[in-house]
């Protein structure tokens, strides 16, 4: 499972007022902790007005990258933002994100393509978020054609076919189930991605909720997520739906991360003699 | 470190990738083989003791013991030319009536692992069965018998008195498996009792070198 570390985000308050603080410890702090965690990717997003959140973001990259190696994923509404905020990485990392709206695609495919870097892709485009899934994979299909043009493979894309909130969907998470089985039928080395926990939004104990829906997923073909690294719940409960599914040999990832204490609790080392 | 050395470490954390690359490096710094598989069988004890510590889990002993495996193959053109290392060759089976093996191939795996070669018979084996091969194995030194259920310890009993009847010599009787106690194993005759696949391995050395 690729997993893409949320927590370094100006929309989360505690960050928003490091970030006018200029509170380099605080962001630093986060990126080592992500980091540490086994984080595949620290998504760095300023949400901040535009006129400043490409130098927000460059301060805050620099920060990132002072502490740890682990790739950036550049976070931000505007894919031409993203595009600029590439510039600010030493190593090729993750956009997030593009969609099929306006001319998103445009504004960062060509600047990736000859690269390493890996791109987020939502399945909406001008028309909004399609209703059915028929729509999304037409969407998804115009995507992979744009991605073709520019010779990017499927295994640098991560598609999120973007999950509804439960709590006012008609048929629980469905549909969307389907999106990311047909996705995974006809591309097998595609990532597919989502929040893990967009689907609670308005629920009590939204943890639960988003547990069961990675789980589910999973299933689908879900191996790319964005989430809270130090949610040890999360995590062992992904490393045991990886273990399930078949795809941890041995088990060997579940019981290396357990040790590490990425979840669970680890055995106490036995007291020297 | 000499290649040797990281040999036994990289056995012991499992690396199966790792570790026929090693032995061949250690064969090339000039190590003899029986040194390098005795390296192995080092380690391979250092994990079965973990494993009967409670430390590590089933997986990483089966990795382990695949990563040994590994070695092994690079090893066996160079082992043929030298004298036999083999403690000599173990028959196991699960007795008669239970068909529970993925204790017995645990600990096939780790006497194995230790030094012998195995012969390993099945599950649900009448006492002719292990008889037949002890009889038609060359250099039996140890038998293996496995019994998980209360219900199928009379047939672990049935087994080693068969063995023993029917005056066939040479070899030490071992037995094991969830229900199994030391003092039943002395009851029914046997020479001896393991209560783990890392203990079963240090068990099979000890009663064959006796």
């Amino acid at each position: 499972m690729i997993i893409i570390a949320e927590k370094i985000n100006g929309s989360i308050p505690s960050v928003a007022k490091a970030i006018e603080a200029r509170d380099a410890g605080f962001i630093q702090n986060l990126a080592k902790v992500q980091s540490e965690a086994g984080s595949d990717f620290i998504d760095v997003c300023a949400s901040v007005e535009v006129s400043r959140e490409l130098e927000t973001l460059k301060w805050m990259i620099d920060l990132v990258q002072e502490v740890t190696d682990t790739p950036i994923a550049v976070d931000s509404p505007s894919s031409e933002t993203c595009a600029k905020a590439i510039d600010f990485c030493k190593r090729p990392g993750l956009v997030n994100s593009v969609s099929m709206e306006g001319n998103k695609v445009e504004e960062v495919f060509p600047k990736i393509a000859k690269t390493e870097w890996e791109c987020v892709a939502l399945l909406c485009d001008d028309t909004g978020i399609p209703r059915s899934a028929e729509k999304r994979l037409e969407v998804f299909d115009a995507l992979m054609q744009k991605a073709k043009e520019y010779n990017i493979d499927p295994s640098r894309l991560h598609i999120d076919p973007l999950v509804e909130m439960l709590a006012t969907s008609d048929d629980g998470i469905n549909m969307i189930i389907e999106v990311m089985k047909e996705i995974r039928r006809r591309y097998p080395t595609i990532h597919i991605t989502g929040a893990a926990s967009n689907v609670s939004f308005n629920l009590p104990a939204r943890k639960i909720v988003n547990q069961a829906f990675v789980v589910l997923a999973m299933n689908a073909g879900l191996d790319s997520v964005i989430l809270d690294p130090l949610n040890k719940d999360m995590r062992g409960l992904i490393y045991a739906t990886e273990a399930l599914l078949g795809h941890d040999e041995m088990c060997i990832e579940f019981i290396q991360a357990f040790r590490k204490g990425v979840f669970g609790t680890p055995p106490q080392a036995p007291a020297k003699k | 470190m000499a290649k040797i050395d990281e040999v036994k470490e990289q056995v012991i954390i499992g690396k199966t990738k790792m570790v026929p690359g090693l032995v061949q490096a250690a064969l090339d710094e000039g190590s003899a083989a029986k040194d390098i598989l005795q390296a192995m069988i080092d380690g391979m004890k250092v994990v079965g003791d973990r494993f009967s510590a409670g430390e590590i889990y089933v997986p990483e002993m089966l990795i382990a013991a695949k990563a040994m495996a590994k070695g092994v193959e690079v090893l066996k053109p160079s082992l043929s030319g030298e004298a036999s290392t083999s403690l000599g060759t173990c028959v196991i089976g699960t007795v008669e009536g239970d068909l529970h093996d993925i204790g017995k191939n645990l600990v096939n795996m780790m006497i194995g692992s230790a030094g012998f070669d195995m012969v390993d018979i099945g599950v649900d084996q009448a006492p002719d069965k292990f008889i037949e091969a002890i009889k038609n194995n060359k250099n039996v030194k140890l038998v293996a018998c496995s019994a998980l259920l209360t219900t199928t310890l009379p047939a672990l009993k049935k087994t080693v008195d068969a063995i023993r009847e029917s005056g066939l010599q040479g070899f030490k009787i071992i037995v094991g498996g969830a229900p199994v106690t030391a003092q039943f194993a002395e009851e029914i005759g046997a020479d001896a009792y393991a209560p783990d696949a890392g203990s079963a391995a240090e068990k099979a050395k000890e009663i064959v070198a006796a």
